[in-house]
């Protein structure tokens, strides 16, 4: 496995520009639907800067960062799933599953009791907090589930489904404790919740899906290699330890990132790479820079069905993202009861 | 074996007045049977913390929640703990002989095992203005403050009317209301600030969503143009900043023309006497023409 050949490199350009234009069209789309009934000129109109006014605020102020939030969230999230899985050698391992994100949650929620929130500053603190949350439920995981010779499946997911309980029980004490009053919308907030991001939030969270995307999408050629084994990867030169934290770093930073401005929106770790890898075969070469987009693509559309759905209310993404994982985690650990190498 | 002797010892002394045990139905129509007027009432309710206060009957108070902060005496009050879990050893302790609880913000669970102790429970549902009056008389009958209860409600609806006689007449500003930012939750139908609204004399533009309190889509609120923004604050630092955020809208109407407005939840959320503070000040930031040059209260 050195670089990929020419026509591989090829499909992957092919792929990447399909995945672009299905992740354009949805954006598109996103930015011409909504409750408010806003005609398709009129948002062309804004689009030109010809209309001002409250039109201008729905497309410009509302639709257009929270596609972007979208997008950023929902490829963060494919591609931190894509590297769980290849760090834990296990289709179903995903932020959720593995409690990373309710780790990363805990941290969101204790820095908003401290009074963080929109600013530059603020967002930067915000997203330190999820991180260290992150890192410390997914290292929680893993001291937890690790054995001589690997992680066994079904104990990762245990030690994941723990720590997720462990840390959504921290949140429901502090959400006890503290004022009810300055954390009434926590709750709709931890089922997943996509809002109109602020611009200086934006930045950061962008800034912070690229260095943790570079982290995980840079070792996808290593990762291929520890799939076969982390003493065989050792024989051909790959620094095993030392990809397992990089890839445990990019992927609770991703993790971090989507929970710190969107909420802990579960499965798009775990729908979109699986979809990916059942399509294209397993090169996380290809899996892992198509989850960026494939990912952002799913969960602009699922959420755009939660803005839409039920108008003027709304539903939380994670209720549309939940309803498609789950009957997919299903079907993977069916499959993977009947074909272990699956 | 001790407290059984008292028990019963208790039992006898008051067996006399069990002729006059006091039946009483509570505000969700459910038949309570007390051996006498309530002498040691705990509070699981801010709100009838509150009205308890204003009809004089405090002195009955014997434990509150954690959140009945008003007025401040109220804070000095034994407390029971929060108002989905309070402490049941804490209540007992305070040898209530009647708790106060509501359908909205108790769990069923408190009552049943109030009810099990063999605690009467006096249960309150209070969700339209008219309830809230209601329930001061209700209280003011149950503690022997009846004339302090009816004066006071005549206050409150004189108040009330004087606001009605203010907005009469003139145009209804569509109004956004608030309750919490992110996600957008705003009153729906059938609620306690939907009604506020319109006695203040707006529209709530988001009159229309579910029922209570329901979540919203924020461009489908700010596509009705409303007039008037208000923000409800919930007694904590946050209100700046959140008022920064709605301040980026500056192309919708109410921001441009300067109307995007705070107000203290605690007057226009709580199904206590207050509420009519907040009417009036809602009507203030609805109609300002129609308070301008008039004297204040």
């Amino acid at each position: 496995m050195s670089e990929p050949a020419p026509a591989s490199r090829a499909r992957l350009a092919v792929l990447l520009g399909g995945l672009g234009l299905l992740v354009i069209v949805a954006a598109l789309g996103a930015l011409f639907i909504g409750s408010a009934s806003v005609p398709p000129r009129d948002v062309l109109a804004v689009l030109t800067g010809r209309v001002r006014g409250v039109d201008q605020v729905v497309v410009l102020s509302l639709r257009l960062p929270r596609i972007l939030a979208a997008l950023l969230a929902g490829g963060a999230l494919a591609v931190a799933g894509a590297g769980f899985q290849g760090l834990a050698r296990n289709p179903l391992a995903e932020p959720s599953v593995l409690g990373v994100s309710s780790g990363a949650a805990f941290g969101v929620v204790v820095a908003q009791v401290f009074g963080l929130g929109g600013s530059l500053v603020e967002a930067v603190g915000l997203a330190a907090c999820a991180f260290a949350g992150a890192l410390v439920a997914g290292g929680a995981v893993y001291l937890i589930a690790s054995r001589a010779g690997g992680l066994p499946v079904h104990t990762l997911l245990l030690a994941g489904v723990i720590v997720g309980i462990f840390f959504s029980s921290a949140i429901t004490v502090l959400i006890s404790v503290v004022d009810f009053d300055r954390l009434g919308g926590v709750v709709h907030w931890l089922l997943g919740n996509l809002g109109p991001v602020a611009p200086g939030s934006l930045a950061v969270f962008a800034a912070l899906t690229a260095l943790g995307g570079w982290l995980v999408i840079g070792a996808a050629r290593r990762l291929n290699l520890l799939a076969l084994g982390e003493e065989s990867a050792q024989q051909l030169g790959v620094d095993a330890l030392g990809l397992k934290r990089r890839i445990f770093a990019g992927a609770a930073l991703l993790t971090a990132a989507a929970v710190a401005f969107a909420g802990p929106i579960g499965f798009v770790g775990l729908i979109v790479p699986q979809s990916l890898r059942l399509l294209l075969g397993p090169d996380n070469r290809v899996v892992i820079p198509a989850a960026l987009l494939g990912g952002g693509a799913f969960l602009l559309l699922a959420d755009t069905v939660a803005r839409n759905v039920i108008a003027p209310a709304e539903l939380s993404v994670g209720v549309i993202t939940a309803f498609c994982g789950t009957p997919f985690f299903i079907y993977l650990l069916r499959a993977r009861a009947a074909n272990p190498h699956l | 074996v001790r407290r059984l002797v008292v028990t019963l010892a208790l039992g006898l002394t008051l067996l006399p007045a069990a002729a006059g045990a006091l039946s009483v139905t509570d505000q969700t129509g459910r038949q309570l049977v007390l051996p006498a007027v309530p002498a040691r009432i705990i509070s699981l309710v801010p709100s009838v913390t509150e009205v308890l206060y204003s009809i004089g009957a405090q002195d009955r108070l014997v434990g509150v929640t954690d959140f009945c902060d008003y007025p401040a005496a109220a804070r000095r009050k034994p407390r029971v703990g929060g108002m989905l879990a309070p402490s049941l050893e804490g209540m007992v302790s305070l040898k209530p002989d009647l708790v106060v609880a509501t359908t909205a913000g108790n769990r069923h669970e408190t009552f049943e095992q109030l009810e099990r102790l063999k605690i009467p429970v006096y249960v309150v549902n209070p969700v339209s203005v008219a309830d809230v009056l209601d329930l001061l008389v209700r209280l003011g009958r149950l503690t022997e403050r009846t004339e302090a209860a009816d004066r006071a409600v005549a206050a409150l609806r004189e108040r009330i009317h004087a606001v009605t006689v203010r907005i009469e007449g003139r145009a209804r500003p569509r109004v956004l209301y608030v309750l919490w930012p992110d996600p957008l939750i705003v009153p729906g139908r059938g609620s306690l600030v939907s009604e506020l609204i319109t006695l203040a004399g707006g529209e709530s533009v988001t009159a229309d969503g579910g029922q209570g309190y329901p979540r919203y889509s924020l461009e489908a609120a700010l596509a009705r143009n409303p007039e008037v923004i208000v923000l409800a604050s919930h007694g904590s630092e946050q209100s700046p900043l959140v008022r920064a955020q709605w301040e980026r809208f500056s192309q919708v109407p109410a921001i441009a023309a300067g109307r995007l407005h705070t107000i203290d939840g605690n007057l226009t959320h709580r199904y206590g006497p207050r509420i009519v503070d907040g009417l009036e000040r809602l009507a203030r930031l609805i109609h300002p023409e129609a308070f301008d040059r008039a004297q204040t209260r």
